[in-house]
C-alpha cells in the first residue's frame, strides 16, 4: 500500500517508516496540514494515517478535503478518551481510528482491515463477506455461521450488512441508525435492541461478544476473526 | 460638600470621613389628618365626661353644696385634660367656666362676674386643666418614646442575633433586609470592597468608588427613596459602605432610629464574614498545596519507576545485544512493552483525576447499557490476564443507565483489575448484575485476603494504596476514579467483605436505571 503518515512527532514518524516499509508498504510523511494537502495533491495514496493535533491546525479540518483529493482510506490517530473527536472524524469521512498510544501490532491489524476493505470495494460485484466463522451473501440475503444458515429479520440483516460492508472498520451509531431507520436521530435504544438480537443469534456468549464488537461511545465493528487477518 | 447631579438634587454632607449623609431635598408632605374615626370616638367620650360632670355639679348645687359642686366640675376638667392633653383640657375648662357662670353661679342663666367667688373657680378650672393636660401629655410622650426605644433595641438585638448565621457578605444584607422595615427604614444595600472596587452584595454590580455607589438609585413606587449612608468600619480599615433607604417622612413620624448603631452591627458582621472567607481560602489553599505535593510525589514515583525499567532495558539491549541470549533479549523487550503499558495507564489515570476535579458535565452522559460495557471490558481483561477465571451472574438482559461509555468502561476495568491483582488465583472473580430497589447493581467480588479494617475507610481516596507502602503497586487512583465517575453518573459505590471474617472484597456499584429493568430472556434453544 502507499501510505501517508501525517504527524508532527519525529519519533513516531522515525519508528513507523521503517516498520511499515519492512511490511512492504511505500511510506511518505507530512508534519503539517499544509504538507499533508500538498502530498495528497501531488501523489495518490491508499491509506492516510492522520494525527489530529497538528502544529498548523486540527486534523479534523482536512478529512473531507483529503477525501476529495484522494481515494485513500483515512485512519485517525486519537487519544482514547476523546470519543467526541473520534465521532466527528468518522462523520467527516474518516474510515477508522487507532487509540494513542498504540502498539505496532494493533496498527498493522487496522492496516490489514483497511486493505481488505479496499479490496472488497474494488471488486466490481462486491456481494460477499466472510470471516473465519461468518459468511454473508448480501444479494441473496444469506447468513451462515460456521456453515449453518441463520435466519435474520430484515432489520437485523440490514444492520449486519452495514457492519459487514465496512469490512471490519468501525461503523458509528449514526451510520447504523441511517442504515436501519433512515434517520440519524432515531432512538439509539432500537439499535441496541437489534444488536442484542443479532448477538443472540450469532455469538457464542452474547454477554461477551466476539463477533459484533462494541466500541464504547463510538459504534460497532464486525470482527474478522484471527485467521482471516493472518 | 454640595453635589449637583442632573435629574435630581442630592445634598451630601460628609461629617469627617466617618459618615456620608445624603438626603434628597424632600418636599415634606404636610397632609395633616383633619378628622378620623379615632378622634371622633375620643371626642364623644370627652363630651360624655363633661356632661356627667355638669350633671353632678348641677345636682350638688341643687342640694345647696356649692363647694362640692365646684370640686366635681374641677375633677371633670382634670380628667379630660389628663385623658386628651392640654388642648382638650383647656377647651373643657373654658366650656366649664361658661357653664358654671351661666347655669350655676348667681345670677343663674346670665353671664357676669360680680364677686371673687365667681373668678376663683374660673381661674382654678383653667389652671388645673392646663397643668393636668401638660402632665398627661408628657406622660403619654414618655410612654410612646419608651415603646419606640424598646422596639428599636429589640430590632438591634434581633439583627445581631440573626447576623450570627451570616457566613458571607451577601448574607449580612439579606438577613437584615428580612427583618425590615423598622419605622421609616425600609431597605438597605451593602457595598463591600473587593479588589479595590465596591461590590454590591447579592449582585454582580461593581462600583469603582463610593460616590457612584451612593448615586445608584433605588426607587419605590416610581419615586427615588431618600437614603443615608455609613462607612462600615473595622479593626483594619474600611470594609465598605451601607446605604439605608428611608420611606418619605410622615407627619406622625418621630426621629429616625439610630442608624449608626445598626451600621456598626453590620460592620462587625461583615468583618466576621470576611475573616471567615479568608480562613476558608487559606484552608482551600492548604488543601490544594497538599494535593500538589501528593501529585508530585506520586508522579515522581509512578513515572520514574517504569521509565527507569525502560531505560535500563533499552540501553542494556543497545550496549550488550551481542552478548545477550535471545530469551534475555525477549524478556528485556517484554519489560519495555509492559512498562510502556503501565505508563500509559498511569497517565490515563492522572487525566481522569483531572476530569473528576474539574467536574464532569452532564452533556458527556448518554444512555449506556452496562451489560454491553461489561462485555467489552471482559473481552479485553481476558487478553490482559489470561490466567484469571471469571464467573458471570447476569440477572438482567440489558441495564440502560445514564453514563459515559468510556468512563464506565474505565470504572469496570479498574475494579476488575484490582480483583485480578489482589484476588485469589484459585477462585474466580465473580461479576454479578442484578436489579436493585431503585436501579441496578453491579458487584465484582474476589476471594483474596480482603481489605483490612484500617484501609477500608480510605480505599476510595486519592493516592491511597492499601497494605505495604514500600512495595506499592498501582497508582492509588483506580478506585478514586471509579468513585468519581460513578458519582458523576449519580450512582453509588461501596466496598464490602465477601465472607463474615473479612476475607474477599466485593465492590458494589449502584446506578439508577433509565428504563425499567428487563429480565434476562429465557434461553430458547
Amino acid at each position: 500500500m502507499r501510505i501517508l503518515i501525517v504527524d508532527d512527532e519525529p519519533a513516531i514518524i522515525g519508528t513507523l517508516i521503517p516498520v511499515l516499509s519492512a511490511q512492504g508498504h511505500k511510506v511518505s510523511s507530512a508534519g503539517t496540514i499544509r504538507e499533508a494537502l500538498k502530498e495528497a495533491e501531488s501523489s495518490d495514496f491508499d491509506l492516510i494515517l492522520l494525527d489530529l493535533g497538528l502544529p498548523d491546525g486540527d486534523g479534523l479540518e482536512i478529512i473531507s478535503k483529503l477525501h476529495q483529493l484522494t481515494s485513500a482510506n483515512i485512519i485517525v490517530l486519537s487519544a482514547r478518551h476523546l470519543e467526541r473527536d473520534k465521532i466527528i472524524a468518522l462523520d467527516e469521512g474518516a474510515d477508522d481510528y487507532v487509540d494513542k498510544p498504540f502498539g505496532v501490532g494493533e496498527l498493522l491489524a487496522r492496516l490489514r482491515v483497511a486493505q481488505r476493505r479496499q479490496e472488497l470495494a474494488n471488486q466490481s460485484a462486491h456481494d460477499e463477506f466472510f470471516s473465519d466463522q461468518l459468511y454473508v451473501h448480501f444479494r441473496r440475503r444469506e447468513v451462515r455461521l460456521l456453515g449453518e444458515e441463520i435466519k435474520l429479520s430484515p432489520k437485523e440483516f440490514v444492520l449486519l450488512e452495514a457492519l459487514c460492508r465496512s469490512g471490519g472498520q468501525i461503523v458509528t451509531q449514526r451510520k447504523l441508525l441511517i442504515a436501519g431507520w433512515n434517520d440519524p436521530s432515531a432512538d439509539s435504544q432500537y439499535l441496541r435492541s437489534y444488536i442484542a438480537l443479532l448477538r443472540q443469534k450469532l455469538e457464542y456468549d452474547p454477554s461477551e461478544p466476539e463477533m459484533i464488537l462494541t466500541e464504547p461511545g463510538v459504534g460497532y465493528r464486525i470482527s474478522l476473526g484471527t485467521q482471516t487477518l493472518k | 460638600m454640595l453635589l449637583r447631579v442632573p435629574h435630581k438634587k442630592v445634598v451630601c454632607e460628609a461629617s469627617g470621613s466617618l459618615c456620608y449623609r445624603a438626603r434628597m431635598t424632600d418636599q415634606s408632605i404636610n397632609t395633616r389628618r383633619l378628622f378620623s374615626l379615632g378622634d371622633l370616638t375620643n371626642a364623644s367620650f370627652d363630651v360624655t365626661i363633661f356632661a356627667l360632670t355638669a350633671a353632678g355639679t348641677y345636682l350638688a348645687q341643687y342640694m345647696d353644696r356649692p363647694i362640692t359642686a365646684v370640686l366635681i366640675f374641677l375633677m371633670g376638667v382634670i380628667a379630660i385634660g389628663a385623658r386628651s392633653g392640654v388642648y382638650s383640657g383647656v377647651f373643657a375648662a373654658v366650656a366649664a367656666s361658661f357653664v358654671y357662670n351661666f347655669f350655676l353661679s348667681e345670677p343663674v342663666f346670665m353671664f357676669g362676674i360680680s364677686t371673687a367667688d365667681e373668678i376663683v373657680p374660673l381661674v382654678a378650672f383653667n389652671v388645673s386643666a392646663v397643668v393636668a393636660g401638660a402632665l398627661a401629655g408628657r406622660l403619654a410622650d414618655t410612654a410612646k418614646l419608651a415603646k419606640v426605644a424598646e422596639k428599636r433595641s429589640r430590632f438591634l438585638l434581633q439583627v445581631s442575633g440573626e447576623l450570627q448565621q451570616a457566613i458571607d457578605g451577601n448574607d449580612v444584607a439579606e438577613i437584615t433586609r428580612r427583618l425590615l422595615p423598622l419605622e421609616r427604614l425600609v431597605d438597605l444595600e451593602i457595598y463591600i470592597y473587593r479588589d479595590g472596587a465596591l461590590c454590591r452584595s447579592g449582585t454582580e454590580a461593581i462600583f469603582p468608588d463610593p460616590l457612584t455607589a451612593l448615586l445608584a438609585e433605588k426607587t419605590s413606587a416610581g419615586s427615588p427613596l431618600s437614603f443615608q449612608a455609613f462607612v462600615l468600619n473595622a479593626s483594619n480599615g474600611e470594609h465598605g459602605i451601607v446605604k439605608f433607604f428611608l420611606a418619605p417622612r410622615q407627619e406622625s413620624d418621630g426621629d429616625l432610629p439610630d442608624l449608626q448603631a445598626l451600621a456598626n452591627l453590620l460592620a462587625l458582621a461583615v468583618d466576621r464574614c470576611l475573616l471567615l472567607e479568608k480562613a476558608a481560602e487559606a484552608t482551600a489553599m492548604k488543601r490544594s498545596e497538599e494535593l500538589k505535593t501528593a501529585i508530585l510525589a506520586s508522579v515522581s514515583h509512578d513515572l520514574r519507576t517504569p521509565l527507569t525499567a525502560i531505560e535500563a532495558a533499552a540501553t542494556g539491549l543497545r550496549s550488550f545485544r551481542h552478548d545477550l541470549s535471545d530469551s534475555q533479549k525477549d524478556s528485556m523487550l517484554d519489560t519495555i512493552n509492559e512498562q510502556c503499558r503501565r505508563l500509559n495507564r498511569y497517565t490515563a489515570n492522572l487525566l481522569d483525576m483531572g476530569r473528576i476535579q474539574s467536574g464532569i458535565p452532564d452533556a458527556n452522559l448518554c444512555e449506556v447499557d452496562v451489560i454491553e460495557i461489561v462485555g467489552v471490558v471482559l473481552n479485553s481483561t481476558r487478553q490482559l490476564f489470561p490466567d484469571c477465571a471469571i464467573a458471570k451472574d447476569f440477572r438482567l438482559g440489558a441495564a440502560i443507565v445514564w453514563a459515559n461509555a468510556t468512563m464506565l468502561e474505565q470504572v469496570i476495568f479498574n475494579i476488575l483489575e484490582n480483583a485480578f491483582v489482589h484476588g485469589s488465583s484459585s477462585e474466580p472473580v465473580v461479576v454479578r448484575i442484578d436489579a436493585s430497589e431503585d436501579g441496578m447493581i453491579l458487584e465484582i467480588s474476589d476471594c483474596g485476603p480482603g481489605i483490612s479494617q484500617v484501609d477500608r475507610p480510605h480505599i476510595f481516596e486519592r493516592f491511597y494504596r492499601a497494605g505495604d507502602r514500600i512495595h506499592r503497586r498501582g497508582s492509588g487512583l483506580g478506585l478514586y476514579i471509579a468513585k468519581g465517575f460513578v458519582e458523576a453518573f449519580r450512582g453509588k459505590i461501596s466496598a464490602r467483605s465477601v465472607t463474615k471474617d473479612g476475607k474477599g472484597t466485593k465492590i458494589v456499584i449502584e446506578l439508577p436505571l433509565i428504563e425499567p429493568a428487563i429480565e434476562h430472556e429465557q434461553e430458547t434453544a
